[in-house]
């Protein structure tokens, strides 16, 4: 029976972040928090391995005090048990530490036969953290998958890689990153809402995991992070006829040189 | 059935009335579950608005001292709008946000909502939410459960907290479908201020707070206005009767926009930027819209599930009668010996927190607030007296009571006012 | 000061890289180092701009199984800095080297600068919402995406320095089965005109709308993420948006689409940006030099006609 852990991160949902006008710094204030939405595919699919093969499926997270509500959500949707590293640290993490700290805490759970990841986090998008974590525990990494096979000790999986399509197995463990298309994650249902209450979880914080100072230290420094907005024309025909913007439209396109 | 299936109460909704409910249920040991279809407790919910503060007093003495609330209200307003006019009456009374319950807090529903549904948790309750329940399980005529997707979960009382148009109340069949002709579409934008720009255009100090509502902003549709200072932010929204409004051509988000261009009211969000929007259903029946029947064994309702909404044209209340009737059902479920029992018991209880009396006391309020002259033509026709009894030009207006009558003749009849005045008589 | 190294399994991107690596090199004075595992590019890549270039030479096709042999390079000459061309395969490298390492790893850079002596990079985050700008520390990998520089002018007489290093693969993952994708439809990144597909679109059917336009413009067809995951009305190639295509046409036309922040981050390149939308307030305006507000159905038809009757 595989032991299969998906990694996830709780973070800000994009959709409430606002940008002010003038100082174009970010408002997160309003900001809800969700599970990265490539993660939900992790966990997902790490469930659907195990509905296939019975393997034992554990989610695995590295946030601050704030990802408390996360191990419901994950727990939610299928894992029989969540471990939490809850460190402020994690506010100030970059992709090579929060790798430094899953890889430290996959080693003291112990047993990990395959590692799932999304693709890339929903917030920075920095793509890393699967294949950082497989070269820290030194397996192997199969990145970019569309779709995965569990045999009794390896995994078979597609890659979808830009201009190709490429069949990649190799025995456990392993870490395996997977694309969004790879699966639809089911919403819980009532039953699995109610029962993530009593599943248990494991609590860590980085002072548990014995890493050094500077493996739980961000190399790069953030100089700022700005609100992108584009200054564009903004000319939008808003009345008349359609027959009326659509030559008021055509005009400024004809000026423009481009029709 | 395992235990984990059972509930002593399943409560459907986590709004004001759900939670008060489940709180109260849960402080006394009962085990409840209560399903929300939000992602989070509050998150379908929009309000006006504000909150009477007795009630969270009447649920647990203190607790509003803990909740998420904008500011003490101090400021009762109320504003006609002519077209390029307005009238408003305004009165402070400070006694209002004295003492240690103020009467009224403005407030802002994602926040106090998942507080309180935070609360009745920390009793003990247990909430999922993302969750939509999809059918009452009813055996031998009594409902014994609720489903939602393949689930099935049990309780010996289901408590149907689940808003305006309650999905719940439809499947017990004790309501129909909600017609048109029963609810108002409310919509609204939250638009952040600094505190001190809304405390200068509003004439506050501190934590003091304004609540106003407006007629004659519906461009003639039976409906109203409101504005609601909150503490960095003001609420400002309308509220009208659907059919009226597609009667007339004219687009709800067209009249919310004059509304807020007018110029007696743009001055007091000009310069703020928008945070939220948000639209909901709103009762608007009154006693009348209050179903028969609020419950069959096994089943009660609570809350706007219940209709129970008042608007009086002065003063709207919602979540305040939300929270009694969730303690009124808490407190029935808790005395029932038997559980046939019940539903009459929280008749009784809404009887003796006040809440069924008061309700029918304003039962004729919709039928005054339906006079299609009060949104159509008594602002206008109060604007223009306004005009007329303030207007200096070097002229020699005409005498008062010949001004003012040759004014009124021209928005109405005398026949028309006594119909009007004899139906408010008989409503009030 | 060993150098700014280049990376790519595609040599073209290498070339491209040689752009920047040229650029900061001359402003850090280091040179240009690549890095290959193809012995026959050594050439094209010195004419294009090398100072030295690493054949790495192993076993295995596979370029993937490079990753500790090019991180054991990496770790033994400490250079200022590596570039990987930002393929897929590229990043899963960078990412194993840069965890060899212990180094940091900017993903998809938009642009490499040397401010003040260091190297600070920028990049897009919350699905392009935001632009982050650090200061880097140490040495560094930064991934630069396809094409988003040119490739240099050869200068075939060039001469530079060329090691060959005799390396171990990793060989524990057997890969077969390699197909290449077909494209179904155009590479919509290097159309000049494009007609954008959004939701507002209602049923398949009325694509028509889209094409008829698209043939009086001259244009491609692209689309949103939900058109093409969702729909499956174009295929996933179509589609643009943070984690989709990005392009740069000379005239952006979309009709239907709101202008979610993640779609928008794949059409800032653009010259020109025309909407087409009902809702006046839909985000897609603001990021809009040109637009209607209107329903596409009598506005799309009636645009048509006026572009064919020029």
């Amino acid at each position: 029976m595989a032991t299969i852990i998906a990694c996830y991160k709780w973070v800000l949902d994009e959709q409430d972040i606002k940008i002010n006008p003038g100082s174009l710094d970010l408002d997160t204030s309003r900001a809800k928090s969700k599970i990265s939405d490539y993660d939900r595919n992790a966990i997902e699919e790490a469930v659907l391995q195990e509905e296939k093969t019975g393997a034992e499926v554990a989610s695995l997270t590295f946030g601050n005090s704030k990802a408390k509500q996360s191990l419901k959500d994950a727990l939610s949707r299928g894992p029989a048990k969540a471990y939490w590293v809850n460190d402020e640290l994690a506010d100030k993490a970059d992709a090579l530490v929060t790798a430094n700290v899953l890889a430290a805490a996959l080693k003291k759970i112990g047993q990990y036969d395959v590692i799932l990841c999304g693709e890339g986090a929903s917030d920075t998008y920095a793509q890393q953290v699967g294949p950082r974590i497989a070269t820290l525990l030194g397996i192997p990494a199969i990145t970019f998958v569309s779709e995965m096979k569990i045999e009794s000790d390896k995994v078979i999986a597609t890659r979808k890689i830009g201009d190709c399509t490429e069949e990649v197995s190799v025995s456990f463990p392993v870490v395996v990153t997977l694309l969004p298309e790879i699966n639809k994650p089911r919403i819980p249902s009532l039953k699995q809402v109610l029962g993530a209450a009593k599943k248990p979880t494991t609590e860590w914080s980085i002072a548990d995991l014995g890493l050094t100072t500077e493996e739980v230290t961000a190399k790069n420094k953030v100089k700022s992070i700005k609100g992108f907005v584009m200054s564009r024309k903004n000319v939008i025909y808003k009345e008349g006829t359609p027959t009326d913007k659509v030559a008021s439209l055509v005009a400024s396109l004809t000026k423009e040189g481009v029709l | 059935m395992s235990e984990e299936e059972k509930f002593d109460a399943i409560v459907v909704g986590a709004g004001p009335a759900g939670s008060a409910c489940a709180y109260l249920l849960a402080k006394e040991g009962k085990s409840v579950l209560v399903i929300e279809r939000g992602s989070s407790a509050g998150s379908k919910n929009v309000t006006g608005g504000r909150v009477y503060t007795y009630a969270l007093e009447l649920l647990e003495p203190g607790l509003h001292a803990e909740a998420p609330l904008q500011r003490k209200v101090v400021r009762e307003q109320i504003m006609m709008l002519g077209e390029q006019s307005g009238t408003t009456i305004d009165y402070v009374d400070y006694t209002y946000n004295r003492g240690d319950v103020p009467q009224s807090y403005t407030v802002l529903r994602a926040p106090f909502d998942e507080w309180l549904a935070g609360k009745a948790e920390e009793q003990g309750a247990m909430l999922a939410t993302g969750i939509r329940v999809d059918d009452l399980i009813i055996e031998n005529g009594k409902v014994v459960g609720v489903k939602a997707g393949e689930d099935e979960m049990f309780a010996d009382i289901v408590i149907a907290a689940d808003g305006v148009n309650s999905f719940m109340m439809q499947k017990a069949g004790l309501r129909q479908d909600i017609t048109a002709h029963d609810v108002g579409v409310g919509v609204k934008e939250i638009i952040e201020l600094p505190p001190e720009v809304i405390q200068q255009r509003f004439n506050l100090t501190g934590d003091e707070g304004a609540a106003r509502l407006v007629l004659g902003c519906t461009e003639g549709t039976t409906g109203g206005g409101f504005i609601y200072t909150n503490h960095d932010t003001i609420s400002i929204g309308v509220i009208f009767a659907p059919e009226g409004a597609a009667k007339r051509g004219k687009k709800i988000l067209e009249i919310f926009q004059d509304f807020k261009m007018h110029p007696a009211v743009y001055p007091l969000i000009e310069g703020g930027t928008t945070v939220e929007y948000g639209a909901h259903l709103v009762s608007e029946r009154g006693w009348n819209g209050v179903p028969q029947k609020l419950y069959r064994e096994g089943f009660v309702a609570i809350g706007d599930a219940a209709g129970f909404v008042l608007n009086t044209g002065t003063i709207i209340r919602g979540i305040d009668l939300a929270i009694v009737s969730g303690i009124a059902a808490a407190r029935a479920v808790l005395g029932a010996s038997d559980g046939a029992e019940v539903g009459s018991l929280y008749m009784k209880e809404l009887e003796n927190l006040k809440l069924s009396p008061t309700m029918k006391l304003f039962a004729g309020f919709p039928n005054i607030i339906d006079i299609p002259r009060i949104p159509a033509v008594y602002p206008a026709m109060a604007s223009e007296i306004m005009n007329y009894m303030f207007k200096i030009d070097g002229q020699v207006p005409p005498k008062m009571t010949k001004g003012i009558w040759k004014i009124v003749k021209k928005h109405v009849s005398l026949g028309e006012i006594m119909a009007d005045a004899w139906k408010g008589v008989r409503n009030i | 000061m060993a150098g700014i190294w280049i990376y790519s399994e595609d040599t073209i991107i290498a070339q491209q890289l040689i752009t920047l690596g040229r650029d900061l090199a001359g402003q850090l004075q280091e040179k240009v180092c690549v890095l290959t595992i193809y012995e026959q590019e050594v050439q094209s890549l010195i004419a294009a701009g090398a100072d030295k270039v690493i054949v790495l030479k192993g076993d295995n096709v596979w370029p993937e199984s490079y990753a500790q042999a090019i991180a054991a390079q990496t770790t033994e000459c400490q250079p200022t800095l590596l570039l990987v061309g930002g393929t897929l395969r590229g990043k899963d490298l960078a990412a194993k080297v840069a965890a060899r390492l212990q180094t940091g790893l900017i993903t998809d850079a938009q642009s490499v600068k040397v401010v003040g002596g260091l190297l600070e990079t920028e990049r897009m985050i919350y699905g392009g919402l935001a632009v982050c700008t650090e200061v880097l520390n140490g040495m560094n990998v930064i991934t630069i995406p396809a094409r988003a520089y040119e490739v240099p002018v050869a200068d075939v007489g060039r001469s530079g320095e060329v090691v060959t290093i005799e390396v171990k693969t990793e060989d524990v993952m057997a890969v077969g089965n390699v197909c290449p994708i077909v494209r179904q439809g155009v590479d919509i990144t290097s159309a000049e005109k494009l007609v954008c597909v959004g939701r507002g679109i209602g049923k398949q059917e009325d694509m028509k709308l889209a094409e008829d336009l698209a043939n009086a413009m001259g244009a491609e067809i692209c689309c949103t993420r939900s058109v093409a995951e969702d729909y499956h009305w174009l295929p996933n190639e179509a589609y643009v948006g943070i984690s989709g295509q990005k392009v740069k046409p000379v005239i952006y036309l979309s009709m239907g689409v709101s202008g979610q922040v993640q779609h928008v981050a794949g059409i800032r390149d653009s010259k020109l940006i025309v909407a087409i939308d009902t809702n006046e307030n839909a985000p897609i305006f603001a990021a809009a030099d040109y637009g209607i507000v209107g329903d596409l159905y009598q506005i799309v038809p009636l645009l048509t006609e006026a572009i064919k009757n020029k």
